[in-house]
């Protein structure tokens, strides 16, 4: 019993250096953001490997942009393809590991990491909004649309574009007498579980009805698959209606209309709007509970339907240490450099307390017990 | 001679009947030319010295490349060039925001997928040949053994089903249990697809081998493995190249079991156990893309690939009617 308390000593001045060496290793002080790091501060390692994900259409133009500018002069050792497969598959993918890392616009909820990925982390790295597209040859100005008109049109009591309804929020438009002819995305997708998400806000009888997901049972209209298919969809059929991501919506030349927001202002799917949705958004401390829905935001310049677009990291099992480094240091590099490429290519960077917890998060990826990040969080 | 009674009717309803036959084979080449011809009016616009020599550019940042308006990398500012900062402020009435990307016309090129195309087909062939041969060997030298009818039902079933699920079959035997999209699994759904063509036209060239060769061989002594490689293969030859052709060209077009096999990529690799790009993929990618400019490089690429199984075709053609040429 005398040699007890020795013992005891002995553990904490052990668990205490072990730290102090493990923190040294990681460099990183965990939780604090510290401030003032610069840029030169930190290059990302210079590794030779090849990494593969797939997954969301939406970000892809900026990922590609990424990944070109990151492995022609940042790492050239580093061989990185992402390929827009689509949420639904990339998810799917990242679930059976053949990827290393997976992108999503739609999370999976708490049950699902369970069941399926118990270490998986969602890291936000940009944000997008979705908007309804129309094809109504005869109206020239920007509709506008409120969400009970959405949920309306979707449920099918709206039928005729010269609705009442729609006519009162769009006195100066002249609608035609033209059926609403209702598009839905067929395959699984993020976009669709944006859309439904925000649907299920505004309305408790959608939310019963119908729900939310990657897929729904739709009470009216016809399926189409991807962006590209709904958008040429809307395109071919006059009259139609449907939802697709800004970056399509700008491809295929639509009108961005204008739609009511919870705060009771009609704004556009800009990027200052959607931005505007994930300001003052109170954030999770668990790193895996990073997925935070910013549908019908309160905020006054808020775009009602706007959704932060995420890629799955795994938090443990990562088993080849230089595959997890170069992961990780793209997405740090990405969440801190890559922001500036955001504006320029028409999607909104995360505010910055969004930035840092993604930041933090990528701090908790392990491998053998060891944080494989080494960059200060900023 | 008297003419018939009806001969006019009848020499009418001759008419008719050949009429409407001629009609009817010109709408079953209809579909045929529409294609070529959409194909190539569409397609012709992205082939480009840059189409061939190039691999996939990200459509914002080739485009400033091709304006010249893209600075040298400064470290400073790594996306120098790529269409405007807007800030995040307002593109004015629904104006894309950034310099137009979305008007752009293509950039960057297909030389991955030509590559991925070749290596992923070619090795899918190699699988395919010994496998394809020797099952027509077989059921050619032994054609009445009922193991042999056995197979050959199984071969025509095989031959008949839907590509997807030769992919889906090597998705869960080895894409899932590897925990990785590869191009040797791309091979291997592809082997699937190609063993019945191999299989079939090689029992059916060596079955025209006159059997009088096969008993001038016995009568000389030779055993039947003597005869079938010395006499009956060299005999039929050129009919089995054919069909070994014909073999590539369908594993080259096929996109379905690459979808769940290979992902695809966006640079040149030679990794047979990584994920690769190949010519069907990136026109199937690019048609979903928001951009033109991509929509267009998915236009071109399948042009190449219908010329490259064009060319294949006319190749058999033309290796069958010097055989024909050859046995008069």
């Amino acid at each position: 019993m005398k040699t007890f308390p020795a013992r005891a000593i002995f553990a904490v001045v052990c668990v205490g250096m072990l730290s102090l060496v493990i923190a040294a290793c990681a460099s990183a002080p965990a939780g604090k953001p510290s401030a003032g790091t610069s840029d030169s501060a930190w290059k990302p390692r210079q590794l030779n490997t090849t990494v593969s994900g797939s997954g969301a259409s939406f970000p892809n133009a900026l990922y590609q942009v990424w990944i070109s500018v990151y492995t022609k002069n940042i790492a050239p050792g580093v061989t990185l393809s992402y390929q827009s497969v689509g949420s639904g598959q990339g998810k799917k993918d990242f679930v059976a590991g053949l990827t290393d890392f997976g992108g999503t616009d739609s999370a999976f909820t708490s049950d699902e990491v369970k069941a399926q990925v118990p270490d998986a982390i969602h890291i936000p790295t940009v944000m997008g909004g979705v908007l309804p597209i129309y094809n109504l040859p005869s109206v020239t100005k920007p509709m506008r649309f409120t969400p009970e008109l959405l949920v309306g049109i979707y449920s099918g009591e709206i039928t005729k574009w010269n609705d009442a309804k729609i006519a009162a929020e769009n006195p100066d438009v002249s609608l035609p007498a033209t059926d609403i002819a209702v598009v839905y995305r067929s395959d699984a997708s993020g976009t669709t579980s944006i859309w439904t998400d925000y649907l299920s806000k505004v309305s408790d009888t959608w939310k019963t009805k119908v729900g939310k997901g990657s897929t729904v049972k739709w009470l009216v209209g016809i399926g189409a698959p991807g962006n590209a298919g709904v958008a040429s969809t809307v395109q071919k059929t006059e009259g139609a209606i449907g939802y697709v991501e800004v970056a399509y919506a700008l491809g295929d030349k639509f009108t961005l209309p204008f739609v009511k927001n919870a705060a009771g202002n009609y704004v556009q799917p800009l990027l200052a709007n959607v931005s505007s949705a994930a300001e003052n958004l109170a954030i999770n401390d668990d790193v895996q509970q990073l997925a935070h829905s910013i549908t019908n935001s309160s905020n006054p310049q808020a775009y009602p339907i706007s959704a932060f677009t995420y890629v799955l990291v795994h938090k443990d099992t990562y088993t080849d240490a230089t595959k997890a480094q170069a992961v990780v240091d793209f997405l740090y590099w990405g969440l801190t450099t890559g922001q500036d490429a955001a504006n320029r290519l028409g999607y909104a960077p995360l505010p910055d307390n969004m930035r840092q917890a993604a930041i933090h998060a990528l701090h908790a990826v392990k491998v053998n017990g060891q944080a494989v990040l080494d960059a200060p969080i900023k | 001679m008297n003419t018939p009674k009806n001969y006019r009717w009848r020499k009418f309803v001759d008419q008719v009947m050949r009429g409407s036959t001629v009609v009817a084979t010109g709408c079953a080449v209809i579909p045929l030319i529409a294609i070529i011809g959409y194909v190539l009016t569409l397609g012709a616009s992205a082939l480009s010295v840059q189409f061939f020599s190039d691999v996939y550019q990200p459509p914002n940042m080739a485009q400033a490349a091709t304006d010249g308006t893209a600075p040298a990398f400064d470290p400073n500012d790594p996306f120098a060039g790529i269409g405007v900062p807007t800030d995040g402020t307002a593109p004015v009435d629904g104006a894309a925001p950034t310099s137009d990307v979305y008007a752009g016309g293509p950039v960057g090129g297909v030389l991955h997928g030509i590559i991925g195309t070749l290596i992923i087909t070619g090795m899918g062939l190699l699988f395919a040949l010994p496998i394809g041969i020797f099952a027509g060997i077989y059921l050619s030298e032994y054609r009445n053994e009922r193991y042999a009818t056995m197979v050959r039902f199984c071969c025509d079933v095989l031959s008949g089903s839907p590509s997807i699920v030769a992919g889906v079959v090597i998705y869960i035997l080895v894409v899932i249990r590897t925990h990785e999209f590869s191009a040797i699994a791309g091979s291997l759904a592809l082997m699937i697809l190609m063993i019945p063509i191999v299989t079939r036209t090689t029992e059916e060239m060596l079955k025209l081998v006159p059997e009088s060769m096969r008993e001038a061989a016995r009568g000389l002594g030779a055993p039947t493995w003597y005869s079938t490689f010395t006499v009956i293969i060299p005999a039929a030859l050129p009919g089995i190249v054919t069909g070994v052709m014909l073999a590539f060209a369908r594993g080259a077009g096929e996109t379905a079991p690459l979808i769940l096999t290979v992902l695809g990529s966006n640079v040149i690799t030679t990794n047979l156990f990584a994920p690769m790009a190949s010519l069907p993929l990136l026109a199937y990618r690019y048609t979903e893309s928001p951009y033109p400019g991509e929509n267009t490089l998915a236009w071109g690429a399948a042009f190449v690939l219908m010329m490259l199984v064009l060319c294949m075709n006319i190749l058999v053609r033309v290796a069958t009617r010097r055989r024909a040429g050859a046995s008069r």
